[in-house]
């Protein structure tokens, strides 16, 4: 069997509190898989560990118990990050570079030279759209650039596993959308995603599987489509339904003749799912139909 | 990966360029500089003195500038280094790239050490014209006020004049200058690895500083009178390391006076410099290592 792209076995982090006796618990006995070329969402309110998470796979954090992997090397390896990528939350490079200078800096650290660092460079620029403002410095760029240079940097070394601690944190949606759409080309390309989040319809949108962390704990895990399903409730998808099946669904549905497409369970939204997780009490909007409501397909 | 010594000289180079161009844009280094220069340029302005005391003035201003802001540099710019980067989580886009953190420190003193030595080069040149000018001048002076002198009378004084001018002790002296700035930008880099504020840095230097220019003669003190059983042997080796023996690097008195400085001396100090920088860079290396970035 394949090693996961992150593999994360047992880990706590306690952080020492002077002059409190216990520490702070940030992670508590967290385990989960981040399996080759998926996305993996790391969702939880602030404070709930997904940083804390994040810096000990990179090796910037070192566990108080349990351990993680990347590709099957332990993360207190430095060449463990040889192959991983990183974009910490609100990214601050040296401002006097610039975003040339910067990607150079940064291959240099991955130990790429010459013609293939001009050339890795050229292709993130252009993947990134900062090519215009490449001999800008970074004290020039708004949010949104210094989060896609900052992407770049994370990419440089052609990495098979990304790590991205709230890619959009303060971009605003078009640049937000921006981010997206580059995680799925990424993910197409075959790169294993971890990112951590908070913007849920977001994770929604990019990731395959997910993991709910709530004051250091995992509280739920698994795929999107199977986490946010309802118990109890199915929706019916028929084609070529008359009006007449429609009415008559409930009671014969089996006999009446149409073509049974598939069938699935209702699904609640990744935002409702968390909130009822994580104990909030507001109630956001819900696309939820009533139970056995059936859609009539075009 | 990591492992191969050109990859390492990659990144470190790498760190180093960084670190040099990150601190070469702050003005500390500049009003250094240029504090630096103006202190040399204001010895010319000793000529009411004979020649001899002239060129021990200027050589005394110019030095002890030179010592001061190398000093002081050091301090200053290496106290940022490392609470700016974690500040601003540059730290982790660095780190998180397979880049030890024994080399992100050492690329940090690397490019601390350059800029120390460039601006000891560019000092010291401005030292050496400085001082060439006027020796120049006092040259012209002396050849004219003793043109009908016998020719050996001459000679002799404007050997004389030379002499007092440029010996070759003087670079002894500055290369000790540079070690003393090595030494505190290693203990600087090791205090800012522990500390949480720049502040708290330069605070804890300061004392180290003049501590450390105290210590040997406390030190004497002691032994003297209280004898030197093995107890107070080892104290004093643990105060000497704690507290770097900074008088050790000072050989500007005996370059001035024009005293000869032994090549035993001059190499027991350069060791001395590399020891404690060898010492508190492994030292800042072990803290580092365990810190919660």
């Amino acid at each position: 069997m394949a090693d996961p792209a992150v593999s994360i076995q047992g880990l706590t982090k306690v952080f020492p509190a002077p002059f409190r006796g216990t520490g702070v618990v940030a992670v508590r006995d967290l385990t989960l898989r981040v399996e080759a070329g998926e996305v993996y969402g790391l969702l939880g309110p602030n404070g709930s560990g997904k940083s804390t998470t994040l810096k000990i796979i990179l090796g910037l954090v070192s566990p108080t118990k349990g351990r993680t992997e990347i590709l099957g090397r332990d993360s207190r390896e430095v060449g463990s990050r040889a192959a991983a990528g990183f974009l910490p939350e609100n990214p601050y490079f040296y401002k006097y570079l610039t975003g040339e200078e910067t990607l150079r800096f940064f291959g240099k650290l991955c130990a790429l030279d010459g013609r293939v660092l001009r050339q890795r460079i050229e292709e993130l620029l252009e993947l990134v759209g900062l090519q215009s403002a490449r001999d800008r410095r970074l004290a020039t760029y708004s949010k949104g650039m210094l989060q896609r240079i900052g992407l770049a940097q994370a990419l440089i070394n052609n990495p098979r596993v990304l790590v991205l601690d709230e890619p959009t944190a303060g971009v605003d949606p078009a640049g937000s959308h921006d981010i997206c759409q580059l995680i799925l080309r990424l993910k197409q390309r075959g790169v294993t995603i971890l990112l951590s989040s908070h913007l849920l319809a977001q994770a929604q949108e990019i990731c395959d599987r997910v993991g709910i962390l709530s004051a250091g704990r995992l509280l739920r895990e698994g795929r999107l489509e199977e986490l946010v399903a309802i118990e109890n409730r199915m929706d019916i998808t028929l084609e070529n339904a008359s009006e007449t099946l429609l009415r008559e669904i409930e009671t014969a549905a089996a006999k009446a003749g149409a073509s049974f497409i598939g069938r699935r369970k209702s699904t609640t939204t990744l935002e409702r799912l968390f909130l009822e997780v994580v104990g909030r009490e507001e109630k956001p909007e819900t696309t939820e139909r009533p139970a056995g409501e059936v859609k009539k397909k075009s | 990966m990591s492992a191969s010594p050109v990859l390492w000289q990659r990144r470190f180079l790498a760190l180093v360029g960084n670190t040099l161009t990150d601190l070469t844009r702050q003005r500390v280094f500049y009003f250094a500089l240029i504090f630096a220069f103006l202190l040399i340029a204001s010895s010319v302005f000793m000529a009411q003195f004979s020649f001899q005391q002239e060129f021990q003035i200027l050589k005394d201003v110019s030095l002890g500038a030179m010592s001061m802001v190398t000093s002081l540099l050091a301090v200053v710019a290496t106290a940022r280094l490392l609470p700016q980067d974690v500040e601003d989580r540059t730290v982790y886009t660095i780190l998180s790239k397979p880049v030890p953190r024994f080399t992100y420190l050492l690329g940090k003193l690397g490019g601390i050490l350059l800029l120390l030595a460039l601006s000891t080069l560019l000092m010291t040149a401005m030292f050496f014209a400085v001082l060439y000018l006027r020796e120049q001048t006092v040259l012209g002076e002396t050849a004219r006020e003793m043109a009908s002198a016998p020719r050996e009378e001459l000679e002799a004084a404007l050997r004389a004049v030379q002499q007092s001018a440029f010996n070759l002790d003087l670079v002894p002296a500055i290369a000790t200058i540079y070690l003393k700035a090595m030494v505190l930008a290693a203990l600087t880099l090791f205090v800012s690895t522990f500390a949480t504020t720049n502040l708290f840095t330069v605070v804890v230097m300061v004392f180290v500083y003049f501590i450390g220019h105290l210590q040997a003669t406390a030190r004497e003190y002691w032994l003297h009178s209280q004898g030197g059983g093995w107890l107070a042997q080892t104290f004093l080796a643990v105060v000497a390391l704690l507290f770097p023996d900074l008088q050790s690097f000072n050989l500007i008195d005996d370059a001035v006076a024009g005293t000869a400085i032994p090549l035993a001396l001059f190499g027991k100090t350069v060791l001395l410099g590399l020891f404690y920088t060898i010492v508190y860079t492994l030292l800042g290396t072990v803290v580092f290592y365990g810190k919660e970035l």
